[in-house]
């Protein structure tokens, strides 16, 4: 079809989002020519003076982006794990089949900044219930400002988070997959590791792909949950590159070199994100 | 081999229900808590560990002058905001996955494929990028501190996912209905709101309820671009996060604040359950 | 009164979807597009409802410009293969739609709707919702659908195609009845096919299409007897006509070194020279005093069996009246029926046909 009546439908969205996006952009990018901070705030011209700054001469930025990586790919692993884990448990027959497929939604209903206020009160060294119970044990970790447990308590916030939405997606897959290839494995006399292996594995990779590419994709923005429950301490053990970017354009205010860190980010992520959806691809859509 | 396979199942699910619901437990008993019950150490069944009052959800209805946290209002504009925002972000976005779904478009080297995409690249953006420009064009526009621009921010960060969701439920729908409604006498406009629009609501159900999810969570946003005159709902609760946090009317808020969504949840499932959300989200 | 198509031509790709298309209908009459799958039937349909906007050539519909009217104002009603509804309208809803369009009174709607239910066999489902139809039921909403408008053109692609055999036939009878009657004589019909069989029994005129290509337009009769090149010859025969090669020599019709065969009657005076052969599966039958051929394949279809026989480069498929079995590659002897032989030449022209003799 082919009217030009098509232009009212497509027009009114493309334009108000253009609008609104195209001056922080196009702002972005000039502002990361100057040298706008605190103490001199204009917009002058300075070159790529900010770039040159960020790759020779800012190691945090770097150990902030690897450490972003770190989060980032393990937490998506362990939610695509457990949220496919669940997704096979509930999609079929189970007791209390729709209570516990309600229950797995929950997590990522509710806002990750405020449940992250509860973990931290969860995770209190002295006053929170899981040191209360390690403690019967001789056990005091410390989950907030140990430099490495304090990583390892961001990833357990955002898995609890996010695992659901990883859920949902592979549950949604697992539901509109054709009945015919399970009845013929089943006739075929396959147990339950050789049908997912050979059936719904396979079945379900664009679907894992998407699902996984779309996580990578939220999960690399990830600030909320530390601005929240570490501040990114103790020192920078926690500091992910959005929040790192945070500090030095909001507080800081070096406006100008945040835009430069901005935008090197953005495409960094941009050609991450290509090559891991490629990856992807070819690992998991074997034989196609 | 049956027995054991059944069994661990439903280990690996009491184990996983008991870490989902693990907070929301402890937030329930910390908001029937005081100063006292609270610095004693961990404690947990209220009358038997120790002695309920209602003092954090009393502090929820009191102003700040009075010592009391005051998320009436908060409350109201989330709701607001996210309302607002989300409806704004479905028609615009509704509108736009039809004509990317159904009517081909050419410009230079430009395609459809290339417009969806810059629509849902934008969820690739972090907050953070765009929030240093957001707060300097907000601000020309006298904009800062208000509903309205937050309602424009978040125009950009749900309107991807309204035309994610919607150009592969359009994709979906026989484009054949459409001619046969042309051929009847319709013309496109007709087409789209005597019959796309009453055979798309589950869709736009779908699109609507992922649109409030993400605009309710949001933090960072209204966190930049707020101070005084509006507060969102997560900056008023992230707000009692300070040096003393008062435990009882932290938590009693959070659940206030997390109820709402939980809704959601429900009718999430009813849909997968019958299937309308697949269609609507692979 | 016509529709006049002049050189409709469409290619969105590399490939023509319609390539000079021409042709004259005129109302009253029934018209069957005849080709295989992406023969272009469905774009040619599309492009006289308006959905498509061919590249070059022109419609005329009693000499108004036919081609540059939009879809919605072009009275035109349209039957898909898939079974189209409208889902969120019930069955009176649906039938209606196209009528409140024209903001007709309701009193006239109901009459109309009540009268193209009726003439589709739906009395008492008015208030039925779609879903709860089955296929046939469906199909029969979306005729009644496009009866009911009383649009001059009506185009029905492949209707029956997604219903299973029984009610298909059943239904092309009921169309043929509510085609012919007087409801219709001011419309043209036009009704594409892949089926050469439901082509015959739809009566009427035929044109067969193949690559965006109207290839032949004639009375099925004339279709049926003299199909003007092999293509045609194919196309309008389940199965597909047979077509070997072999060259005309002192009176003799020479297949191989071993088949040989008398050229009849309606064959004499072919120059010497290389020619291809057509001959219908009837044609082709078991004798003994035949020739050799090994069975490749044997179908058994209702009270018949297709042969599907090959000696050396000739592979052919013949009918037979009775139901038999065969093992592959047992030798059978089978006869060919020169009666029935048409000659094309090799252009893939029709040179000589049983029914007109040589051109």
């Amino acid at each position: 079809m082919n009217f030009k009546h098509k232009y009212l439908f497509l027009l009114p969205g493309l334009l108000v989002l253009l609008a609104i996006l195209i001056f922080p952009i196009g702002f972005t990018v000039r502002l990361s020519l100057s040298s706008w901070d605190s103490f001199y705030p204009a917009l002058d011209f300075i070159g790529i003076e900010n770039y040159v700054r960020l790759f020779t001469d800012d190691a945090r930025f770097w150990e902030a982006f690897g450490r972003l990586s770190l989060l980032s790919v393990t937490t998506v692993f362990l939610q695509y794990v457990i949220g496919f884990g669940l997704a096979l448990i509930v999609w079929k027959e189970i007791a209390f089949q729709r209570f516990f497929r309600v229950l797995f939604l929950i997590p990522m209903m509710t806002t990750p900044v405020i449940m992250t206020v509860i973990w931290r009160t969860f995770f209190h060294e002295s006053l929170g219930p899981v040191n209360d119970i390690l403690s019967h044990f001789n056990l005091a970790p410390l989950w907030l400002s140990s430099e490495t447990l304090s990583k390892f308590t961001v990833m357990i916030v955002e898995v609890w988070q996010w695992t659901p939405f990883m859920f949902l997606l592979l549950l949604a897959g697992l539901l509109s997959l054709p009945k015919e290839p399970f009845l013929a494995a089943s006739i075929d006399g396959a147990g339950p590791i050789r049908t997912f292996v050979y059936v719904t594995f396979p079945l379900m990779a664009p679907i894992s792909i998407g699902a996984i590419i779309i996580r990578l994709i939220e999960a690399s923005k990830i600030m909320d949950t530390v601005y929240v429950l570490t501040s990114g301490g103790p020192g920078t053990a926690t500091e992910t590159s959005s929040f790192y970017i945070f500090i030095k354009g909001l507080r800081e205010f070096q406006f100008g070199y945040s835009a430069a860190l901005s935008l090197t980010y953005l495409i960094i992520m941009i050609i991450s994100f290509t090559i891991i959806a490629k990856i992807l691809v070819k690992l998991m859509v074997r034989g196609n | 081999m049956r027995v054991l396979y059944t069994s661990l199942k439903y280990l690996a699910v009491v184990l996983w229900s008991t870490f989902v619901i693990a907070p929301f437990l402890w937030a329930v008993s910390t908001s029937f808590k005081d100063f006292q019950s609270v610095t004693n150490g961990a404690t947990y069944i209220p009358w038997v560990d120790f002695e309920p009052n209602l003092e954090g959800w009393r502090d929820l209805w009191k102003s700040p002058a009075q010592g009391g946290v005051d998320i009436v209002e908060p409350f109201f504009n989330s709701v607001f905001v996210t309302a607002s925002g989300s409806l704004i972000s479905i028609i615009l976005g509704t509108l736009a996955a039809y004509a990317l779904s159904r009517f081909t478009f050419k410009a230079g080297f430009i395609r459809n494929g290339d417009i969806t995409f810059f629509f849902i690249s934008q969820r690739i953006m972090p907050p953070v990028v765009l929030a240093i420009p957001f707060f300097i064009m907000l601000g020309k526009f006298s904009l800062l501190d208000t509903l309205a621009g937050l309602i424009i921010v978040y125009i950009v960060l749900l309107m991807p996912i309204a035309v994610w969701i919607m150009v592969d439920f359009f994709n979906k729908v026989p484009v054949e209905i459409d001619e046969t409604a042309l051929i009847d006498g319709c013309n496109p406009l007709q087409v789209f709101y005597k019959v796309v629009l009453p055979n798309s609501i589950p869709g736009i159900i779908v699109a609507g309820m992922f649109c409030m999810i993400f605009g309710w969570t949001d933090f960072f946003f209204s966190f930049i671009l707020t101070f005084t005159e509006v507060q969102l709902l997560p900056v008023a609760i992230v707000a009692l996060n300070s040096s003393i946090t008062p435990w009882w009317s932290l938590s009693a808020a959070a659940l206030v604040s997390v109820a709402p969504l939980v809704l959601v949840a429900f009718i999430v499932e009813r849909y997968l359950s019958k299937g309308n959300l697949s269609g609507a989200l692979k | 009164m016509s529709l006049i198509a002049s050189n409709l031509s469409f290619k969105p790709g590399n490939e023509w979807h319609l390539d000079n298309v021409c042709f004259e209908m005129s109302k009253g009459q029934i018209y069957t597009i005849l080709g295989r799958t992406l023969a272009g039937k469905t774009t040619l349909l599309k492009t006289l409802a308006g959905l498509i906007s061919p590249d070059e050539g022109t419609l005329t519909l009693d000499d108004r410009d036919f081609g540059s009217i939009p879809v919605w104002k072009r009275e035109v009603a349209m039957v898909y293969q898939q079974f189209i509804n409208y889902p969120h309208l019930s069955v009176y809803e649906n039938v209606a739609f196209p009528l409140k369009q024209r903001r007709m009174q309701s009193d006239q709607i109901k009459a109309r709707v009540m009268k193209a239910l009726q003439q589709v066999g739906l009395d008492g489902f008015e208030n039925r919702k779609i879903q709860a139809l089955s296929g046939g039921q469906q199909q029969r909403v979306a005729l009644a659908r496009s009866l009911v408008k009383e649009a001059s053109v009506i185009l029905l692609d492949e209707p029956l195609v997604n219903l299973d055999y029984k009610l298909r036939e059943q239904l092309r009878e009921e169309f043929r009845n509510i085609f012919s009657s007087e409801a219709s004589k001011d419309s043209i019909l036009i009704y594409s096919s892949t089926d050469p069989v439901e082509a015959m029994q739809l009566g009427g005129q035929i044109l067969v299409m193949d690559e965006g290509r109207i290839l032949q337009q004639g009375t099925s009769k004339e279709v049926y007897e003299n199909p003007n090149c092999t293509k045609v010859a194919q196309i309008t025969n389940d199965p597909a006509m047979n077509l070997f090669e072999g060259r005309v020599e002192n009176g003799r019709i020479i297949l191989s070194s071993e088949i040989d065969l008398e050229l009849p009657q309606h064959c004499k005076g072919l120059a010497t020279g290389s020619y291809i052969f057509g001959m219908r599966a009837a044609g082709i039958t078991l004798n003994s005093t035949g020739f050799p051929f090994s069975v490749e394949l044997s179908e058994i279809s209702g009270s018949e069996t297709f042969l599907h026989i090959r000696h050396e480069m000739i592979g052919v498929v013949g009918l037979l009246d009775s139901v038999q079995n065969f093992n592959t590659g047992e030798v059978v002897r089978v006869q060919f029926d020169t009666l029935q032989l048409y000659v094309f030449d090799q252009n893939e022209q029709l040179v000589s046909s049983p029914y007109r003799g040589l051109e």
